[in-house]
């Protein structure tokens, strides 16, 4: 495939405010550079992000979604990473079932002081999903009718 | 026989004023499925009914507004819908001294035996103010113990591809038409406005779409994660018999295998879900 | 002298309109376990010997869900997008039961009386509807109770009565059943029994007079107290209609869409005040038993209810149209002692 017409992934992150986003800024202010094929949505928290929202996003089109937050310990309302940790842990099985693709779905830390980790995250998923191709399958469902 | 017993405790309950309403099971005929009876008066206690047919779970009736308005109710469970009323009291749905728990000895219900029969191991319901047994001879005769393992069915539908999981939810979910008999009859479902009602914003789209449906689904099962008591309500009453089943066990699966919780199993313990552990397994986090 | 065709034709009739490009609906069994109405692929997946499916054939002319018209965003304008004059395939429906297909001169008149429902009206004018008489029936059944019948031929183009082992009697009622059938029956000397339907199991007129005087009574919310609100019964009802509208979309656009709905839910009459005016189970009970024997025969002049049986068997409660009324009926022997409250 050349340059023009090659596979672009479209990566939603949802990332909590205190430590991924503020990862991101830093790996902005550092000019380090990573694809432009994440499309960053901040959130409070990790607590805060509804499973719905990772559903939501493969009806919108995404082919690959993260979730990133604060480190455990570090969360800014003290324990609403440990919460998104529990939740995902259940929820990653439910995708599961319903045969889900869960390697589109990527879960990370990364604290304010790691802009690097975030250019290398982004970088990582950016490639894995170019190679895995369009994911298609969740999408098709969403725009079927009845 | 234990229907006696149960129509002379209802009679005993109503009359001494220890219950207001006696939730129990009637029937229509003989081999008909049951249907839950609300009996008010002691004279109308022989109404209930009790067989292999007492399949629904009575605990679900106690959320309803109309139900509430009746005053202190006595409901009869059975070992699985205990499980239920256990949930309901940990999330203070109900208090347990304001219920008269009447458990009757369930050796499999529905004809054939319903499949959450097969893996049964509260064939006793424990957290009762009165239990209702078979005679030794009787329950010698139908004992079961549990002839297949809890999670059977998942690990058999686990071993198809992702790709053929996800066809068999389309067709499943196909026939869905928003009909929500799963969520009324649910115990544990007991928001007054459930998220399927609100759009404000709308998460789920009303539309019995494939879209709405799997939007539907997925939060119905994510709802109850952890919480589910695993009556099988919801797939028994589903109109277009789809297999809510698998989605319960597969979050009832990994609640066991991460948190060694089984929802209703322990009146004591505390549920994992809205709590955390700093021990919680993270090998998917990078 | 009669009209009989074989089974065999009649499969080569029904594969030869999918050759042709149209769709074949026919009672299938979709799950081990389930018979529905269903698209069929081809004749030989259509079912015999079944009593009635677990939905009805209406939304296959009302759809559960259905684009009224599409709607997109650009700058400041609305562009809209209309769908009413897509085209849909001609559409056969096979193996309807009677108390099905008898739905749909009650939905003609509910999407026409005034509004022309355009969506209703182009499926409805692109289907042939072929019923077939009924040989058996449940407990469920109460079709001959609301002038209904095992061989009743409203709504029907062409009614199929079962001849023998491997032959149907046809009774074309509609240029468009003469047309389906031209040329595929052969005359015969034997004629079809029309077998006996369900037993009477309560007096409609006494139902209509009871709902007009007892909108009080206490008894609605006795009889349903086990009802746990869902539209089991409305969805699966071929005559049920209600729906609502919503739009469906993001901020680039989207789609407003006619939704089924149902009496039964809480949410159904809620005012955005909060106030309810049904706001117990009873009284939407009440309302969907008084709109099929009171509100639309008053309008109308005939009963919204074919009495297939579906609220029934499918109530997971056992809570049908059939349950109340046969209660309601026992409860007053007759309409001299009916009180209005």
């Amino acid at each position: 495939m050349n340059e023009t017409n090659r596979f672009e992934p479209r990566i939603i992150a949802y990332v909590c405010n205190w430590c991924t986003y503020l990862g991101a800024d830093l790996a902005g202010t550092n000019r380090l550079e990573y694809p432009a094929n994440v499309r960053i949505i901040r959130f409070p928290c990790t607590g805060r992000i509804d499973f719905n929202l990772i559903v939501k996003a493969f009806e919108a089109g995404a082919d690959a979604v993260l979730v990133s937050g604060c480190h455990p310990g570090d969360c800014h309302y003290t324990a609403g990473n440990y919460h998104a940790r529990r939740r995902w842990m259940l929820f990653r099985q439910l995708l599961d079932t319903l045969g889900i693709d869960l390697n589109r779905i990527h879960f990370t830390w990364i604290s304010a002081a790691e802009g690097r980790k975030w250019a290398q995250v982004v970088t990582g998923i950016t490639e894995q999903t170019r190679q895995m191709g369009p994911y298609t399958a969740y999408r098709e469902i969403a725009r079927a009718s009845a | 026989m234990i229907v006696d017993q149960l129509r002379e405790l209802c009679a005993r309950l109503l009359s001494e004023g220890t219950a207001q309403v006696v939730i129990g099971y009637g029937q229509a005929a003989p081999g008909k499925p049951a249907y839950p009876v609300f009996i008010r008066r002691a004279e109308d206690a022989d109404q209930l009914v009790w067989n292999d047919q007492c399949m629904t779970n009575l605990a679900a009736t106690l959320k309803r507004r109309e139900v509430k308005a009746l005053g202190k109710p006595a409901v009869i469970v059975k070992g699985c819908d205990e499980r239920a009323l256990i949930m309901l009291a940990k999330e203070s749905q109900i208090v347990r001294a304001n219920i008269y728990v009447i458990g009757v000895e369930c050796n499999g219900a529905g004809r054939p035996a319903m499949a959450k029969c097969a893996s049964c191991d509260v064939h006793v319901p424990r957290w009762t103010d009165t239990v209702i047994r078979e005679t030794e001879s009787q329950a010698a005769a139908v004992r079961t113990t549990p002839s297949s393992a809890r999670y059977a069915d998942l690990e058999a539908f686990m071993r198809k591809t992702p790709e053929a999981r996800l066809a068999f939810w389309r067709a499943e979910f196909g026939r869905c038409v928003k009909c929500y008999a799963c969520r009324q009859v649910c115990p544990l479902c007991y928001c007054e406005r459930c998220i399927a009602d609100k759009n404000r914003p709308c998460v789920i789209d009303t539309s019995a779409t494939p879209k709405g449906n799997f939007a539907w689904h997925i939060t119905r099962a994510f709802h109850l994660a952890a919480r589910c008591a695993g009556c099988d309500e919801c797939a028994r009453a589903c109109p277009a018999h789809i297999d809510l089943r698998l989605l319960n066990l597969a979050l009832a699966a990994a609640a066991e295998d991460h948190f060694g919780w089984r929802a209703g199993m322990d009146p004591e313990a505390e549920p994992p879900a809205g709590a955390y552990s700093l021990k919680d397994k993270e090998d998917f986090i990078g | 002298m009669s009209e009989i065709i074989t089974h065999a034709e009649l499969r080569r009739l029904m594969d030869d309109w999918i050759a042709r490009g149209g769709e074949v609906i026919g009672p299938a069994a979709v799950k081990p376990d389930l018979v529905q109405y269903a698209r069929l692929e081809s004749a030989g997946l259509m079912l015999s010997g079944y009593i009635h499916p677990a939905n009805s054939i209406k939304e296959f002319f009302f759809p559960r869900s259905e684009i009224l018209y599409r709607y997109k965003f650009t700058g400041k304008k609305i562009e809209l997008s209309d769908v009413v004059n897509d085209p849909v395939k001609p559409m056969l429906i096979m193996g309807a039961r009677p108390c099905d297909a008898s739905m749909l001169p009650i939905l003609d008149r509910v999407f026409n009386w005034d509004y022309k429902d355009n969506f209703y009206d182009k499926r409805r004018d692109a289907a042939t509807v072929v019923t077939m008489a009924c040989t058996e029936h449940d407990d469920a059944c109460f079709c001959t109770s609301v002038g209904c019948g095992p061989a009743a031929e409203q709504g029907s183009d062409a009614l199929l009565i079962r001849l023998g082992e491997d032959a149907f009697e046809v009774r074309c009622l509609t240029g468009k059943g003469r047309a389906l059938f031209q040329g595929k029956t052969q005359p015969g000397e034997r004629t079809a029994e029309i077998p006996p339907g369900p037993p009477l199991k309560f007096d409609a007129d006494f139902v209509r007079k009871f709902t007009r005087d007892n909108f009080d009574n206490p008894i609605w919310g006795e009889l349903t107290l086990r009802c746990a609100g869902c539209a089991a019964c409305a969805y699966t009802c071929p005559t049920c209609h209600c729906f609502d509208i919503v739009d469906e979309g993001n901020a680039y656009g989207g789609a407003r869409v006619k939704n089924w709905d149902c009496c039964q839910f809480s949410m159904f009459t809620q005012h955005a005040s909060g106030h309810n005016p049904r706001s117990a189970q009873g009284q939407r009970q009440r309302q969907r038993l008084s709109h099929k024997f009171a509100i639309y025969p008053d309008k109308f002049g005939e009963i919204l209810c074919t009495g297939c049986g579906n609220c029934g068997r499918i109530c997971p409660v056992g809570l049908g149209v059939l349950t109340v009324l046969e209660e309601i009926s026992n409860a007053t022997p007759s309409l001299e002692s009916v009180e209005p409250v």
